[in-house]
């Protein structure tokens, strides 16, 4: 099977033969380049290949592989998907969100829906682990929504505030 | 003493209760609504619940404390660091209760507690400190006078500081003013208390700090020095015994004077004297911790001695059962502070799940871990997860140690700050030790270089792909397996209709 996986900034096509959970050796192709591996898949997530006497432990964690301790980040591409994905609304013009960076509890809301802000204007506290941040509204513009208040728990990547 | 209460969490709770566990003396955890599923708690003979999550409402809680003690029939309260360990008033409350507060006594936790006053109290017993004021400042115009008289640059320090809260270094005279105001309301805002003193702004010193124990009959040591020089916003980082810059003859003086100044205190249990030492290798007293540190395995490494051991006998009244001559020095040791938070992303906390723990172990490596696989970093305390701290023959060895260590390393499902490491002990400065208290802000201002490891970019592809095949096939069939699971169980319930 083939897949398309980014890294690096750069996508790059994977194919892998359909049986290559079995333990033992596989035939592979990283972007018309043979690699001829061998692959142990031990514990859930956990990999051991060796390609050409060398062997490397990989791990994966979420949206990346951890292998001989430095993280490498990626992301699984459908090529279909790819075409119409350029030109999506992350432009100056129309409502742009301030998403929570980490998970943590809201400690001050320093604006109210309707207000006028300056780029970069603080809005929002959240503390987590001893620590307190502030953010930022990417653009000037007129609060159109708060969507959270003070004491509220938030979860990484939740919408906090829109600002037009 | 039979029964020791913990009044703390996280590794140090666990590191302390394995010393209690190993002189046959039972354990009590005490936790928050966040923290029952917490390490210390499984680790412990007894626990009992404090509170909810937030610290004033469990860990600062003295009266929750003592009822917890009172109720378990423990005889002594190990505070650990951070929380009630420099607080005066609880280990008053402690001996009023009929418990052993296994630390100092309140009187000597007063008078070395408070900034200013633990610079008199170095006067007083001829100790070496940076030039400055040793009484808070009672005005601007008191702070301007003070400012001119010792010169340019100086730094306002928040008198019940700590953890670089109160704190401004000011340049020149038109900066003071604003700078007094900000560091008096924040110190104000952070301990209760608006003092404020100065002193002169020493440029790129080293921080070299002594670790010293005493006992109640008026025997005191120093167990050697520890740097604690990589430090990012007045927070220790990196810690190392000994230092690579320190001698015999400046680590007998710094030692000679830090016990002086315990004894002249009334000084009772471990504590530790900080210091600045300069470029000509002069050192100026800067404050003393009333408490065990974060970094005390280091000095246990070098030492071959268990601080907490120590900590145990003098609290039940014992005598130290070594003398300074005995106190010898073998090797080295580093310790890196595990943190849950993310370099790649300005330092940002990262609490969350651990879905993946493999810990490091081997010859010459010690974790003292408070997490485990599964478990849910809570978001209401410090991001610290674990030390790890290595031990080699000489400074090199313990790097390579550690630099294997961090390899063998793996922590999923937070961002951690293991890579952080990895880039301090492979740069050049610090391999040749080369560091005062501005070195990891002037590392972490350059742009950290490309080269992330050594893997061929095929290999990543091909394990991303492969491991994401994985994890697909292995949800699929989980959910085949869940709804047929469903369907057998209802013919079988079915079959019974």
């Amino acid at each position: 099977m083939k897949r398309w996986v980014q890294f690096d900034g750069r996508t790059r096509c994977v194919e892998i033969p359909d049986d290559v959970g079995n333990p033992g050796h596989h035939v592979c192709e990283v972007d018309g380049r043979v690699l001829d591996v061998d692959v142990s898949l031990g514990q859930e997530d956990v990999l051991s290949l060796i390609a050409d006497g060398r062997q490397y432990r990989c791990i994966l964690d979420g949206d990346a592989v951890i292998i001989a301790g430095h993280r490498y980040e990626f992301a699984m591409e459908d090529p279909r998907s790819l075409r119409g994905r350029s030109g999506s609304g992350d432009g100056a013009a129309g409502p742009r969100p301030v998403k929570a960076p980490m998970p943590g509890r809201v400690v001050r809301v320093l604006v109210a829906q309707g207000d006028e802000v300056e780029a970069m204007q603080g809005v929002v506290v959240i503390e987590a682990m001893k620590m307190q941040n502030e953010l930022k509204v990417p653009k000037a513009g007129r609060i159109s929504k708060v969507a959270v208040a003070v004491d509220a728990t938030v979860e990484a990547g939740q919408v906090l505030i829109i600002v037009e | 003493m039979e029964k020791v209460l913990v009044a703390n969490r996280g590794e140090i709770a666990v590191r302390i209760m394995k010393t209690c566990r190993e002189m046959g003396l039972s354990t009590v955890a005490v936790y928050s609504d966040a923290d029952r599923a917490a390490l210390h708690v499984s680790y412990a003979d007894e626990a009992y619940r404090l509170g909810p999550g937030p610290a004033t409402e469990s860990y600062l809680r003295t009266d929750l404390i003592l009822e917890v003690a009172r109720r378990a029939g423990a005889d002594a309260i190990h505070p650990g660091y951070g929380f009630l360990s420099e607080n005066a008033t609880f280990a008053d409350a402690c001996v009023s209760a009929g418990i052993t507060f296994i630390g100092p006594p309140a009187s000597a936790m007063r008078t070395l507690g408070s900034k200013t006053k633990a610079r008199q109290a170095a006067d007083l017993s001829g100790m070496p400190r940076v030039p400055g004021s040793v009484t808070g400042l009672s005005s601007v115009q008191e702070a301007i006078a003070t400012a001119s008289q010792i010169g340019y640059p100086v730094m306002l320090k928040a008198a019940a500081g700590g953890g670089g809260k109160g704190m401004r270094a000011v340049w020149s005279q038109a900066e003071l003013p604003s700078a007094y105001v900000g560091a008096s309301s924040e110190a104000e805002r952070s301990f209760g208390s608006g003092e404020v003193y100065l002193e002169k702004l020493i440029q790129c010193p080293r921080h070299i700090e002594i670790q010293v124990i005493a006992d109640m009959h008026g025997n005191c040591l120093y167990l050697g020095e520890r740097e604690c020089s990589v430090q990012r916003r007045h927070q220790k980082v990196i810690e190392e015994a000994p230092s690579a810059v320190v001698g015999e003859d400046l680590r007998r003086r710094m030692g000679e004077a830090a016990v002086r100044l315990a004894l002249s205190a009334g000084y009772v249990n471990a504590g530790t004297v900080e210091f600045l030492l300069d470029a000509e290798q002069k050192f100026y007293f800067l404050e003393m911790n009333t408490r065990l540190q974060v970094e005390h395995p280091v000095t246990e490494l070098i030492t071959g001695l268990d601080l907490v051991e120590m900590q145990l006998h003098v609290a039940m009244g014992q005598k130290l059962r070594l003398r300074q001559d005995e106190v010898q020095l073998r090797g080295h040791a580093i310790e890196c502070r595990i943190y849950a938070e993310d370099p790649g992303n300005n330092f940002l906390p990262s609490p969350g799940k651990i879905t993946r723990l493999l810990q490091p172990s081997g010859p010459g490596v010690r974790e003292d871990c408070g997490v485990y696989e599964g478990w849910n970093v809570p978001l209401e305390y410090d991001p610290m997860l674990s030390k790890l701290i290595t031990y080699g023959a000489t400074r090199e060895a313990a790097i390579s140690r550690m630099l294997r260590a961090l390899d063998d390393y793996v922590i999923g499902g937070i961002r951690t700050n293991l890579g952080l490491f990895r880039r301090i002990l492979s740069d050049s400065d610090f391999r040749s030790a080369n560091i005062d208290t501005g070195y990891l802000d002037r590392l972490l201002s350059q742009v950290a270089s490309d080269k992330d490891g050594s893997v061929p970019e095929q290999i990543i592809s091909l394990a991303a792909v492969i491991l994401s095949e994985r994890r697909e096939k292995v949800k699929a069939s989980s959910a085949v397996a869940l709804a047929s699971r469903w369907k057998s169980a209802g013919r079988s319930e079915g079959l019974r209709a």
